[in-house]
């Protein structure tokens, strides 16, 4: 039976039960429904809004005007309310009263002061659009020609860099690695435990190494914890885009695609230390004080990434991108704003691959002596020697 | 053939294993007995490979015990343990596949042991939600679903009821005579070490004291210990009787020297004579008489162990 075999077996039941529980599949839901409400509330927040006009007409010519402007208003994000006036004067009343914003009348356009310049210029452009229809059908042009000369293809509109929404990727995807990187680790430092308080660890390590176990615990989490996070982001970009009022920012994809790599670079560093935090202890109640001092490094991560939000290219910024501890969670964050260089991100990645390759040799030696260790917590130092 | 060679270990200042060696045969069921504390645990944890030697050598047949040969051992530790959420038959079958059975026939050995083990109608429930004596059963089968060679079982009779232990003993008996499977296990109950073992293995303060066959083990002090009862004699009949002690009731312990006969002598002059024999040693006498005296030293309490 080779290695991988063995890992493979252990990865596949860590999988199995972990995903029977109802807190796994509970915490799954409940996380990919926060993250869509988050998503609502930023369309809400950062959504562009549509300014509404109430706007009279008198006679036919106008009123063919409006309805020409009505069905440009969406670009300008304007919404036109219509009403037919009798006559210019009782127009002018209306306005003077602020009942409403402007009115079409034979060849004037009456506003109140200083009249909104989008809608002068929607106004204005539908004007155009109908006068010269109509010069063009006094010409003799048939109506497929009057089409082509007014509808031409417009200008394909192209936005370059940010297209709004890049910060609440980044707090996004900053939330999830966090979240995700404090889950995971807790749920191997738990099963860790769970393996040596209920004994059955001895009955393990009579059949398999225990660098095996650990591997196909770390590895099984491990996947479960990138599946997790998938299902988030579909829920996630699934509901921008069934909204439609957030823009996706251009950097959505390379983000998420960095969130995937950091998870699995800082669940690899994270993980393997929880793994020890409880392989040390042999009561579930004593993994609370060992995990303590990695929770508290993760959090200090989170909140570099929060505080640096709305600075993504200061220097304490590019100085924790090179801090494995606290790359995960600040380079997607700072990927999302488009606020990093791509050497930035490469140099990071290989810093924390170096650094939780140096975590999993710690982490093979210190379980391999401590994992059937019983009594009290092992001390750190305890623990570093074990690793000799 | 399974050996044990000079197995020393130390934790810190105690030594718990000091050159035991002692020896396990094909298809031998071998019984390994001593107070708590004599280091039973630790040589087997050694031979089982959770734990290291300091020093010496656990042999199987004929050559070193490796990690390979050493999946095909079934185990039972002292401390009982399976995962407890998770259901019985999916359990043992994972423990098979660990010890590199396939999957179909991890499952197979799985549902039939389930069955030989009278808890098939619990197979899907989490081991957490059986009784201790059904989970006792459970680990059982975990120690024995992939089809081991060696049974290597750390006080198996601990906790069963007498049900349970007729079913443990048949089990026990089969591994050795029908496959077999050496199976060397550690126990207090030395009337079932008796019952069951060809061989037995007797260790005392990390040390072997005595092991062999039982009954050679007993005839080395058969003709030692002779029963006499005798009617109408006044207490103390035998007290002229050179070189007999008496030992409990009836039983008189004899020197070497001293000839039987001149017991019965003394007998008949006492009173009828209703019965006259030598007195067979028990396992539990055996075990008093090597372990005794040191775990009185030791202070380890050896006799509260046996009784």
């Amino acid at each position: 039976m080779t290695d991988w075999h063995t890992v493979r077996l252990v990865a596949l039941r860590e999988m199995r039960e972990r995903f029977r529980t109802r807190e796994f599949r509970a915490s799954t839901v409940i996380q990919a429904l926060i993250v869509v409400a988050i998503v609502v509330v930023i369309g809400i927040i950062s959504g562009d809004e549509t300014d509404s006009y109430e706007v009279a007409t008198v006679g036919a010519e106008a009123e063919a005007i409006a309805a020409a402007a009505t069905e440009q208003q969406a670009a300008l994000d304007i919404e036109l309310d219509l009403v037919r006036s009798d006559s210019e004067a009782a127009a002018r009343a209306s306005i003077a009263d602020d009942d409403l914003e402007a009115a079409i009348a034979a060849d004037r356009l009456i506003t109140g002061t200083n009249p909104p310049d989008t809608l002068v210029a929607l106004l204005q452009a539908a004007t155009r659009n109908v006068r010269g229809a109509e010069r063009l059908r006094e010409a003799g042009v048939p109506d497929s020609g009057i089409r082509e000369a007014l509808d031409p293809p417009p200008l394909v509109v192209s936005e370059v860099g940010d297209g709004g929404g890049g910060e609440g990727l980044a707090f996004l995807s900053s939330l999830l690695l966090f979240g995700a990187l404090m889950g995971f680790g807790f749920y191997l430092a738990t099963g860790v435990v769970q393996e040596k308080s209920s004994r059955v660890v001895e009955l393990l390590l009579a059949a398999i190494r225990p660098a095996q176990l650990l591997a196909g615990k770390v590895l099984g989490i491990g996947a479960l914890g990138l599946g997790q996070l998938l299902v988030i982001a579909v829920a996630g970009v699934g509901a921008a885009l069934a909204l439609g009022t957030v823009g996706l920012p251009d950097t959505t994809g390379s983000t998420l695609a960095l969130v995937g790599v950091f998870f699995i670079l800082g669940y690899l560093l994270y993980g393997c230390a929880f793994a020890v935090a409880g392989a040390i202890v042999s009561r579930a109640e004593d993994a609370q004080s060992t995990t303590g001092p990695l929770t508290l490094i993760l959090v200090v991560g989170y909140v570099a990434a929060a505080s640096l939000l709305g600075d993504p290219g200061s220097p304490v910024a590019v100085i924790c991108t090179f801090i494995p501890a606290t790359a995960p969670m600040v380079v997607p964050m700072r990927a999302a704003q488009d606020a990093i260089p791509a050497w930035e991100i490469a140099a990071s990645a290989a810093l924390v691959l170096i650094a939780a390759a140096a975590m999993i040799w710690l982490a093979a030696r210190i379980y391999e002596r401590a994992v059937l260790h019983m009594g009290a917590p092992l001390k750190l130092a305890q623990a570093l020697r074990l690793a000799r | 053939m399974l050996e044990l060679e000079r197995l020393s270990k130390r934790y810190g200042a105690t030594l718990a294993l000091d050159e035991l060696s002692f020896t396990v045969g094909e298809g031998q069921v071998f019984g390994f007995v001593g107070p708590n504390g004599a280091g039973k645990t630790t040589a087997m944890r050694i031979v089982i490979g959770v734990l290291a030697a300091d020093a010496g050598e656990v042999r199987w047949r004929g050559g070193p015990l490796d990690a390979d040969s050493r999946r095909r051992i079934g185990y039972m530790p002292e401390e009982r343990g399976l995962y407890p959420k998770m259901p019985v038959g999916e359990q043992l079958a994972y423990h098979a596949e660990l010890h590199g059975l396939e999957r179909g026939e991890a499952a197979r050995n799985a549902a039939s042991w389930i069955e030989r083990l009278g808890i098939a109608d619990r197979a899907g429930d989490p081991v957490e939600r059986l009784s201790l004596g059904n989970q006792q059963r459970a680990q059982l089968g975990a120690a024995l679903a992939h089809d081991p060679e060696l049974l290597i079982l750390d006080e198996p009779f601990s906790g069963l009821d007498p049900v349970g232990v007729d079913v443990l003993s048949r089990v026990l008996l089969d591994q050795a005579r029908e496959r077999g499977a050496p199976v060397v296990f550690s126990s207090h109950q030395l009337d079932l070490v008796e019952r069951l073992c060809d061989a037995v293995a007797i260790v005392n303060d990390g040390r072997l004291v005595a092991s062999g066959r039982v009954e050679e083990l007993r005839e080395r002090r058969a003709g030692r210990r002779w029963h006499a009862e005798v009617s109408g004699a006044a207490d103390g009949w035998a007290a002229g009787v050179d070189g007999a002690r008496a030992v409990a009731g009836h039983v008189f312990e004899l020197d070497p020297a001293t000839d039987p006969q001149r017991l019965l002598d003394a007998a008949r002059a006492a009173g009828s004579v209703i019965r006259f024999g030598p007195e067979t040693p028990s396992l539990a006498d055996l075990f008093r008489d090597v372990v005794g005296a040191d775990g009185a030293a030791g202070g380890d309490g050896a006799r509260g162990v046996v009784a």
